[in-house]
């Protein structure tokens, strides 16, 4: 499959790249594609689900690169490769959860060209959507690209494609924001606002905006974190079911609790109500099981993926119970010896 | 062939092992000695691949190249009315568009199986049939074009079930398939009925397998350039490069489709990134390349995309079995009977062989004195099912092995215990008429249950931990071919010349298999010269004797025995000239290590030069151990007339000559060096004479046991496989490395199938076309194997080898199910296990809350093929360029 044509803009700098995309922006499946590792951006432009007429190819600015300590946290810059992330010991040592969210995205080649940028923007994904032209075709353009219709919930007017990125959840847990740019400046927007839960209009960014860094608030610094993910092989999948879950404990008391998501809904999906779980003083066991029973009433899986809906609901039960009971520091008795590469 | 009546009804013991007449392939030498066989070697074609510097289809290129883009049907079954393709022909940068009409006429691998059109004229019969190819100066423009061709479908009522196909009885598939059967077959072979009636124990279920595909690494890939005729100026001969495992075949299709005799046909096969069963038949890219150069009057090239490969297909048909097996209480088999359904797609591929080999090898692992099997091959809008690797007794053995399982646990039999209890007593014909003679099952289970420690682990595990046995087999080739004649299977020819260079030409098709790499050793060891000296050249319609392809594993089995029949005639006319020399008989003459000597060869009048290829074994060369052969490839090794002349004058009769020195001597002699050795299977092997016997039958059968260690995790129904130990008879495994390979491949494969493979379907639209969502495993899931090699020494095999690249991976999935059940108890009977079957199973067991995890389907007693969730929302209708909102109606 070829790609179709469109002119590559390689800006030198932030403020240039900025500038190009706010002349070239173009919109709607036209509008003006980010270049920052291309591994889902290709294959997409191959399969014309993006038919961009400008390319803007930000690998080159190196502002948009590293990991940083600031007076409010730390900073990923939206270029920072999610192997630096998984291999980065700053970020290892005060927000594991997302190093092992990382961890576990496609392949160690991928991860190599992946961005914690394009985890974070990457498109929602649905088999009848993440197709060729030609199979699109052959059952009818989707409301995702090219029609009007569903066949996931047929009938319905509402995009159920999945959000499948790995590390939203994790930052999700972290209380992340993100850093915006456009011409016209920067601003900040906490990260569970930036999604918007309809699979064909995912997230909150112009298209003369650049999604431009990760700022992790030192306040959730030292969390201890677990992720769970859901795939059928060790590596290469994309969830088909993800759970994060980060914790603050202090003096053997369980002082926060986050939970989130991903893969199951058209956002990754923070778990909400979990502070007056903690609040009944329940046994680590019984807050495992209910976290777990809350996370999958809010789970919505569809036929957008392999596996089953149901199955994948009840891994998202048994996940979070697993997650939550680990980072807990209980391991959960299981023969679980599955890796993830 | 004089048979005795054996213990059992049935089976028929032959009285003599080795064949009545002499003409066995037995080497003349010892059979343990060797200097080449059975020694680890790299793969003669190793380095190209490695250092990407060899060449597959798509690496090559022509002046003038078009590229070539196919259309594909969006519709599962429809009538094309009409086809315009001006607008496509008007943009600028295409060359050609070709349809059905440039090419009409049928073909088809199977002789009986003539139904495909490269292009479709009247009809679509699946998802991604073959409408139209553009030839264009590059890729986008012809993709552009293929949104420019104007198609008109009447939409034809489709079939995807083929339970619900079989029942219909207009809107057919193929005119003249009625009910949209592609062919059945009943056999009874003993006394079915009987044979259950003195069962202590029967036990019967329906076993669902659903379809899986090859996915080779290299996407299927054809250039086709036409010569101008130099007298008339018109297109001449054609040249096709493809990936492809059966030059010879597609030289025959070719011939057929564009009505040109075979010989003005030149089919050339560059190195092949893998084929499994995928490429062992004509894919409709090949001949549709062709018909388009044809009509663009210049090269085209067209290499599939992933998707196409898809649609391709050629895989193995998800299967119906439905399996009853009776034991006495001793262990002992009396009947079974099988019914067996395969969901063959849309067209006869090698699908009546498919369901042939689906009841044969039902037959000749074990002793079975009765036997029924019907076979439905059945025709529906999906793309057509083909050969794979284990063509047609994988999904078969799955039922059966996991059957057999059920039984032992029933009459409390150890699960190795049972599958002794029912070996063969070879040499025998089997009730279905197979000829078996070596037999390596009793070791390789041996070996299996010695090695997994299984006396002592099996049953003792802790919970979620399991282990289960499995045996399989499969054929070395086919005794008989897919085209009826007495022509051999495999020619070879090698020829000799005054460098001392040995050149094999072979049809055998490289597929990474190690073909080429069998030649040379075979050559090499019979002619007693170093591999370096063995040039194959390999699957050229041109240059090399026909060998009708690399397919149901028989090319060490056959066109190695033509090889080292070649090897021996040319050994023979060295043999005599350097006889002559040496003033002995031929017969004194040992051909070892590129040295011609007499009597073994305490060498004392040889001059050797150049250095030796390996070392010398100890006590080979007497006591002038010190003594050099000649490599080719120096200057000074190489004997060219005039100084052979010198070197006669020199000296006297001697004890050994160089190998170069032999050649020379021989080509003085005889005036050339070639030769020529044919294989066909004897007919003893070639089966028995009810209709359909000609499946099935083969001169060696290979065969396997398996021992897998999975466990299940109970919370999640995932499944991790952790070791495998595979025992494999090949007879006598020629380069033990290449054998292991292949063992370790074929594991790997059945995992595939057995845990994470399936081609997921929604009312013919394949959901999965890629190898993102089709999960063949990744190196992380890729369980220890420990491959055992077993020798049977087979008496008609090359140096006693028989199959090793297939019959492996049909124990690997019943054994991988057998474990399940070890581990958690649970007894899956639809492949693959994954896990959301397997929880769904697990919480059944537990009385679980239900949970509908896998929409309706008991994976312990499944029904029916589930198909993938959602609405494809055109049934009946017909999809718009833009979709519209689908009415209720059409929603599921």
């Amino acid at each position: 499959m070829a790609l179709s044509e469109f002119q590559l803009l390689r800006p030198p700098n932030l403020t240039e790249a900025l500038a190009t995309l706010y002349r070239h922006a173009g919109e709607g499946p036209r509008a003006t594609r980010i270049l920052a590792g291309g591994t889902d951006l290709l294959p997409s432009m191959r399969q014309k689900l993006f038919e961009p007429e400008h390319v803007l190819d930000i690998r080159r600015i190196p502002e948009l690169k590293g990991i940083r300590e600031t007076d409010q946290g730390t900073e990923i810059g939206a270029l920072t490769t999610l192997h630096e992330v998984e291999h980065s010991e700053l970020l290892r040592a005060r927000y594991p959860v997302l190093v092992q969210a990382a961890k576990t995205v496609a392949s160690p080649v991928l991860r190599n060209m992946g961005t914690t940028g394009g985890n974070i923007c990457l498109d929602t994904r649905c088999l009848w959507y993440n197709q060729s032209l030609a199979w699109r075709k052959s059952c009818g353009f989707c409301i995702k690209k090219d029609g009007d219709l569903c066949h996931v919930a047929p009938g319905g007017t509402k995009c159920w494609a999945a959000f499948s990125g790995d590390t939203p959840p994790a930052l999700l847990c972290l209380n992340a924001e993100i850093e915006i740019g456009s011409a016209t400046g920067v601003h900040r927007i906490p990260l569970r606002d930036f999604y918007t839960g309809e699979g064909d209009n995912y997230r909150k960014l112009r298209p003369n905006e650049l999604v431009t860094r990760v700022i992790l608030p030192r306040s959730s610094a030292g969390y201890r974190g677990a992720y769970r993910k859901l795939r059928i092989r060790g590596s290469i999948d994309y969830p088909l079911a993800g759970v994060a879950v980060a914790v603050k404990k202090s003096n053997g008391h369980v002082e926060d609790l986050q939970i989130a998501m991903t893969a199951v809904n058209p956002a990754p999906t923070l778990v909400s109500g979990l502070a007056q779980l903690l609040d009944r003083c329940l046994s680590d066991d019984a807050v495992a099981e209910t976290a777990g029973d809350m996370a999958a009433r809010i789970a919505k899986p569809l036929t957008t993926s392999a596996l089953t809906p149901e199955y994948r609901r009840e891994m998202i039960r048994v996940f979070t119970k697993r997650a939550v009971l680990d980072v807990l520091g209980q391991r959960p008795r299981t023969n679980d010896q599955r890796r993830d590469y | 062939m004089k048979t005795t009546e054996s213990r059992r009804n049935g089976t028929k013991a032959l009285s003599s092992y080795a064949r009545p007449d002499g003409r066995g392939a037995r080497p003349t030498r010892p059979m343990t000695d060797f200097s080449i066989i059975g020694k680890p070697i790299a793969m003669v074609d190793a380095a190209g691949k490695t250092s990407g510097a060899g060449k597959y289809t798509d690496d090559l290129s022509l002046p003038g190249m078009l590229v070539g883009k196919i259309l594909h049907s969006p519709h599962p079954h429809a009538r094309i009315e009409r086809i315009d393709t001006s607008k496509a022909e008007q943009l600028d940068g295409v060359i050609a568009v070709a349809i059905g009409a440039d090419a009409p006429n049928t073909y088809g691998i199977l002789p009986v199986g003539h139904d495909e059109h490269a292009l479709a004229v009247d009809k679509v019969r699946y998802v991604g049939d073959n409408v139209a190819c553009v030839a264009a100066e590059d890729e986008a423009t012809a993709e552009s074009a293929l949104e420019l061709i104007d198609v008109d479908y009447e939409l034809l009522p489709a079939y995807f079930d083929p339970e619900d196909s079989m029942k219909t009885e207009r809107d057919l598939i193929h005119d003249n398939k009625a009910h949209n059967l592609e062919k059945d077959y009943h056999h009874v072979f003993g006394d079915p009925e009987k044979g259950f009636a003195e069962a202590d124990q029967i036990a019967e279920a329906r076993y669902i397998a659903n379809e899986v595909t090859h996915a080779a690494m290299e996407p299927h890939s054809t250039l086709a350039s036409f010569e101008l005729d130099s007298h008339t100026g018109k297109l001449g001969r054609l040249t096709v490069w493809s990936s492809t495992q059966v030059p010879y075949y597609l030289q025959h299709k070719l011939s057929l489709v564009l009505e040109m005799p075979m010989s003005q046909i030149r089919v050339i096969k560059p190195l092949v990134g893998g084929g499994f069963g995928g490429k062992s038949e004509v894919i409709p890219l090949e001949i549709i390349a062709a018909i388009a150069a044809r009509k663009a009057k210049r090269p085209v090239k067209i290499t599939y995309t992933r998707e196409e490969v898809f649609w391709a297909h050629r895989g193995r048909p998800r299967t119906i079995i439905d399996l009853k097996t009776g034991v006495k209480n001793d262990g002992r088999i009396t009947a079974v009977k099988a019914r067996v359904v395969q969901d063959g797609g849309g067209y006869c591929s090698y699908g009546v062989v498919t369901i042939l080999y689906s009841g044969a090898l039902l037959g000749a692992l074990y002793d079975i004195p009765n036997i029924q099997y019907d076979g439905y091959r059945v025709l529906t809008n999906k793309p057509a099912c083909g050969a794979m690797r284990g063509h047609g007794t994988v999904n078969v053995r799955f039922a059966f092995e996991s059957q057999l399982d059920e039984l032992a646990a029933r009459i409390n039999l150890d699960r190795a215990e049972i599958r002794r209890r029912n070996l063969l007593q070879p040499p025998c014909i089997t009730v279905n008429g197979l000829r078996v003679q070596s037999y390596g099952l009793p070791e390789c289970i041996d070996k299996v249950v010695e090695r997994s420690d299984w006396q002592n682990r099996k049953g003792k595990l802790p919970r979620g931990r399991g282990l289960g046995i499995a045996c399989s087999h499969y054929v070395s080739g086919a005794a008989n071919s897919i085209i009826r004649s007495d022509m051999p299977h495999s020619t070879v020819n090698i020829k000799i010349d005054r460098d001392g260079g040995v050149v094999v030409y072979t049809g055998a098709s490289e597929i990474g298999q190690g073909s080429d790499t069998m030649t040379a050793q075979i050559a090499a060891e019979v002619l007693g010269c170093s591999l370096a000296r063995v040039k194959v050249i390999a699957a050229d319609t041109d240059l090399t004797p026909i060998d009708i392809g690399s397919y149901s594993s028989r090319v060490t089995f056959m066109a190695g025995n033509a090889t080292l029949r070649a090897a021996q005639e040319v050994k023979k006319q060295i043999a005599s000239a350097a006889a002559k020399k040496m003033v002995c008989s031929p017969e004194e003459l040992v051909f070892r290590n590129d040295l011609v000597s007499r009597n073994g060869g305490a060498g004392t009048g040889h001059v050797g030069t150049g250095a030796l290829a390996r070392p010398v074994p100890a006590g080979f060369l007497g006591t002038n151990s010190s003594a050099h052969a000649s490599v080719s490839g120096r200057v000074e090794g190489q004997i060219l007339r005039g100084s052979l002349q010198q070197k006669r004058k020199d000296q006297g009769p001697k004890d050994s000559m160089s190998f170069e020195e032999a050649v020379v001597a021989a080509i003085d002699f005889h005036g050339a060096l070639t030769g020529t050795g044919s294989y066909a299977p004897p007919p003893e092997a070639r089966g028995g004479k009810h209709k359909g016997a000609g499946v099935g039958p083969s001169p060696a059968y290979s065969y396997s046991a398996q021992v897998a260690e999975v466990t299940v995790d109970e919370d999640t129904g995932e499944v991790t496989v952790h070791k495998v130990w595979a025992a494999h008879d090949c007879g006598r495994a020629l380069n033990p490395v290449s054998v292991e390979g292949q063992i370790i491949g074929s594991v790997w494969m059945g995992m595939g199938q057995a845990l994470t493979e399936e081609m997921i379907w929604k009312d013919g639209l394949l959901m999965n076309p890629g190898l993102l969502e089709y999960r063949s495993p990744s190196s992380v899931e890729s369980p220890e194997v420990e491959p055992i090699i077993v020798e049977s020494i087979d008496a008609e095999g090359p140096f006693g080898a028989k199959e090793c690249s297939e019959g492996s991976l049909a124990a690997t999935i019943p054994a991988i199910a057998n474990a399940i059940y070890d581990a958690v108890g649970i007894r899956l009977h639809e492949a693959p296990f994954t896990p959301e079957r397997v929880l769904a199973a697990l919480r059944a067991k537990k009385n679980a809350k239900t949970l509908n995890l896998t929409e309706g389907v008991d994976p312990t007693a499944p029904a029916r093929f589930r198909e993938h969730g959602g609405a494809v929302w055109f049934k009946g209708k017909g999809a718009e360029r833009v979709g519209r909102a689908p009415s209720p109606a059409n929603g599921d």
